[in-house]
């Protein structure tokens, strides 16, 4: 059995991101700048009316859209939930999901583009002419601008509201901020829930206007949460390898990371099967089209993948306790599951885009680095001076403490 | 939404403060160990329960009595006694199936998910919850078996090769059902079971007749209350709970293929295994406060069974009904946006057509109802809560109704249409189904301890080495570091 627990001390333990913030800010925007200058440099080249380039963008804007919002998940339902065990990581989900404001900007290239990248806009579909009629009252641009806009008023407004609550009870040590944030974690979340359902039809399932699935928010929203606990996993080795917080979050935490990747991993295939296997029992053309497409031209390999990637293989491998306390292999799968996340969406657009060729296309890459060099500077900007931890949280001795039985 | 309010509570049984600088106390009123033993078990070991137990339990038994009355005429008539007609072939049997498989979905989910999430109030609660469930579950296995019309071939079931070696439709989601609710029972009565042994020792250890000592002598298994004993209760218990958590949605998941795999509009949607599971979890969570809300008043038990739990559940039940309504939302949005005018139609249809009625009742009970439970003041008040739970009872009953009975009686073909309404024989099995449910619930709280005293215990602020109620970590973890000396201070 483990020893009896001794409560870390913090003293002396770096809280702030100090000389590291900046270089992050500057290494990150370059490879932001370079990412998306290169993409646009081979998009213009392609002379498809950017629409190559928009699909990219798309692809790489669904995947950190997700893992910004399974963080204002995890911030929310921590203090639904009144959790206690979360509040020294707390901080880094809330600067992970204050880069919702980030994305908030980076979806008007999207919108932009909308036009040449969703079919039901750009006309570039099989799908009949009545059907698209049908369902013009909802899939137009002017409501789909009023959509996003309502998304992003409620996702960013919430992210940024909870993160300066908590950055300001660092200060005030106001047990009150904490009660305020729990009191209305609940509506936040049910506005949460309903605004990812609907941005999940926009940005994903609208890519094929024919198809529908009842279940492809929740689908969506796993991923995301399965994303957010890994990045959150690598977020807190990279501080720790810093200096920072190394006292503050220990294999407990790890732990329960682990647990929560493990646990989120088993719902999203969970989801994922439902909505095959009732597609393919019912066998109804206008829904099994959409998986068709993923299972011919070299797409079924990648199908593959997913179910022995996203699932089976981590389900395995996290499976066991020793490898959730193992700092290097929960690391590993951390890194992993991201992976196997932006295959998951690569699977879920690309097929509508590139039906018969599911390889690599240079510019899927160079969007994702362009995102993911402007997502790093930008979690650094907020981190910045404020404190990596919810120093003052009424709960944080607990937290401090916390053990795994 | 109400102000935060850093006062302390007033009322000594009102554990419900939303300050986080205090602890909450599960357990009130100073009770220490012996205390709780003494409460818990004088109720199973009471040699003369109250006339009123009796009583109730005579009328249950009666009602018992009439299901299975009801069940010998069907078989002996066969299925037309009910009402069902072409096209509704599945109806109230269907239904109640659903209805009480949903209802036994809330004591797994408190003892093996909310211990895998450390919600340390579960310890109150689970041991009646689980009882719940394993006899909701028995409700629910009756009606498939009955409904197969031929009662002498029901273990064609199985899957075993019948007397001309056809095997079942392993294709068949029915099949799955036998599959899904025989591991959801035996995995239910296993950890309720375990998780009872310490208790059922203290029982034995308390035993005035020789009857009792050697029968609790027996379920016991040689209890000691070691540390290895605990050791290895404690692995178990875990083990089961991981077990336990997946079933817990496999079970509704695999009850809701049998609709959605269906090419039925209204019933295939890919939404309905998480919206049959959040379902279930609001159902049985309403009829566990239906009846704890009333059992921790008639047997003394509001210091164990608090507010604070209450509140917890109505929370739950709030957050399930909210999924719920969710579901209902994203399904009529689907429905209109697939383009498909038959699945357009049979949502207007649920909505407006004849069976509207049941459709309104759903609707209010299970997506209005629940919205009550943001008011605190609603979530703390027992007879508020209690009529919101009956509310809930009654709605999730009518999902079933609506989802099976108006999509079979309106489907593609106008001239095959019909209206489907029970027969005195369909009511009389529904409500003879819950004279079972209260007998057995009546029989477990006169034989058995209805709190799980041994895991009660660990949440109590003696059982902690700072004599705080928060502990550090997880509960059961706690007790291995009570015996040593205590910390300094940090």
């Amino acid at each position: 059995m483990s020893q009896p627990h001794v409560m870390p001390s913090l003293e002396g333990e770096k809280l702030t991101l100090d000389e590291v913030g900046p270089r992050i800010l500057i290494g990150g925007s370059i490879l932001g700048v370079v990412g998306f200058a290169a993409a646009i440099a081979i998009g213009v080249g392609r002379n498809d009316h950017l629409a190559s380039l928009g699909w990219s963008y798309l692809l790489n804007f669904a995947y950190f859209l997700s893992l910004s919002l399974g963080a204002l998940f995890f911030v929310a339902v921590g203090h639904l939930t009144r959790a206690t065990w979360n509040v020294v990581s707390r901080r880094i989900g809330e600067v992970v999901a204050v880069n919702l404001v980030l994305m908030a900007v980076m979806a008007i290239p999207l919108m932009l583009m909308a036009s040449r990248v969703f079919p039901w806009a750009s006309g570039l579909t099989h799908a009949p002419e009545e059907l698209l009629e049908h369902k013009r009252p909802f899939l137009n641009l002017p409501f789909f601008y009023l959509r996003w806009v309502v998304y992003f008023a409620i996702w960013a407004g919430y992210a940024v509201w909870f993160w300066r609550q908590s950055v300001a009870q660092d200060r005030s040590g106001d047990p009150r901020i904490t009660m305020r944030m729990e009191s209305r974690a609940g509506l936040s979340l049910l506005l949460f829930a309903l605004s990812v359902n609907f941005a999940s039809f926009d940005l994903l399932m609208s890519l094929d206007p024919t198809w529908f699935s009842t279940i492809f928010g929740p689908y969506y929203f796993a991923a995301g949460v399965v994303g957010f606990f890994s990045l959150l996993t690598l977020l807190t080795f990279f501080l720790q390898s810093q200096g920072r917080l190394t006292r503050a979050i220990h294999v407990e935490h790890y732990h329960d990371y682990g647990k929560l990747m493990f646990a989120f991993v088993f719902f999203w295939a969970y989801l994922a099967f439902s909505q095959y296997m009732l597609i393919w029992y019912a066998n109804i053309p206008e829904e099994t089209a959409w998986l068709l497409r993923r299972e011919e031209n070299g797409w079924g390999w990648i199908g593959l993948v997913l179910v022995f990637g996203h699932f089976l293989v981590p389900f395995a491998g996290l499976l066991s306790r020793f490898t959730k306390r193992l700092r290097a292999t929960l690391f590993l799968w951390a890194l992993w599951i991201l992976v196997m996340h932006w295959i998951d969406l690569y699977w879920v657009v690309m097929p509508e885009i590139r039906p018969l060729d599911p390889g690599l296309d240079s510019l899927d890459l160079l969007c994702f680095l362009g995102f993911a060099g402007f997502y790093a500077a930008a979690l650094s900007r907020w981190a910045g001076a404020h404190s990596l931890l919810p120093e003052r949280d009424p709960r944080l001795q607990d937290a401090l403490a916390f053990e795994n039985a | 939404m109400s102000s935060p309010d850093l006062r302390p509570p007033i009322d000594p049984l009102d554990n419900t403060s939303d300050d986080p600088t205090q602890p909450t106390t599960l357990v009130l009123g100073g009770h220490d160990f012996t205390s709780v033993t003494d409460t818990v078990a004088s109720i199973a070991e009471n040699p003369n329960p109250p006339r009123a137990w009796y009583i109730a339990f005579a009328v249950t038994a009666s009602m018992t009595a009439m299901l299975f009355a009801m069940i010998a005429y069907l078989i002996v008539t066969g299925v037309g006694v009910w009402g069902l007609n072409n096209p509704v072939g599945w109806g109230w049997a269907i239904v109640n199936f659903v209805f009480w498989v949903g209802i036994g979905h809330a004591g797994t989910l408190i003892s093996a998910i909310l211990f895998l999430l450390r919600q340390r109030w579960r310890t109150s609660i689970n041991r009646f919850a689980e009882a719940m469930t394993i006899f909701a579950v028995i409700c629910a296995g009756i009606f498939p078996a009955i409904h197969v019309g031929r009662i002498w071939v029901v273990w064609w079931l199985f899957p075993i090769p019948n007397y001309q070696l056809v095997w079942p439709n392993f294709r068949s989601p029915l099949l799955w059902d036998v599959f899904a609710v025989g591991t959801y029972m035996t995995v239910s009565l296993l950890f309720w079971y375990t998780g009872m042994v310490p208790d059922l020792a203290t029982l034995r250890d308390r035993a005035q007749t020789k009857t009792r000592a050697i029968i609790f002598g027996i379920l016991a298994l040689g209890w000691r209350g070691s540390h290895r004993h605990w050791h290895r209760y404690e692995k178990a218990y875990l083990i089961l709970a991981g077990l336990a958590t997946p079933l817990v949605l496999s079970v509704h998941s695999v009850v809701s293929f049998d609709f959605a795999v269906a090419q039925l509009p209204g019933w295939h949607t890919t939404i309905f295994p998480p919206y049959f599971v959040a379902g279930a979890i609001f159902s049985g969570f309403s009829m566990v406060g239906t009846l704890l809300v009333p059992a921790r008043k008639w047997f003394g038990l509001k210091e164990f069974i608090t507010l604070h739990h209450l509140e917890n559940m109505n929370k739950i039940i709030l957050a399930t009904g909210s999924m719920v309504g969710f579901a209902y939302a994203t399904e009529f949005f689907i429905a209109w946006y697939g383009g498909n005018p038959a699945e357009s139609f049979a949502f207007v249809n649920r909505a407006f057509g004849p069976y509207a009625w049941a459709y309104w009742i759903m609707v209010s009970c299970n997506v209005i109802a629940p919205q009550f439970f943001w008011s605190k003041r609603v979530r703390t008040n027992t007879v508020a809560m209690w009529i919101l739970y009956i509310f809930v009872n009654i709605g999730m009953w009518f999902e079933r109704f609506v989802i099976t009975v108006t999509s079979l009686s309106r489907d593609f073909l106008p001239s095959s249409w019909g209206y489907y309404s029970p027969t005195i024989v369909d009511i009389l099995t529904f409500v003879g189904s819950f004279g079972l449910f209260f007998m057995l619930v009546l029989l477990f709280i006169r034989f058995l301890p209805m709190l799980a005293m041994a895991e009660v215990k660990t949440v109590m602020p003696v059982a902690h080495v700072s004599g705080e109620s928060k502990p550090i970590g997880d509960y059961h973890g706690d007790i291995h570091i009570l015996p040593k000396a205590p910390k300094e201070a940090t």
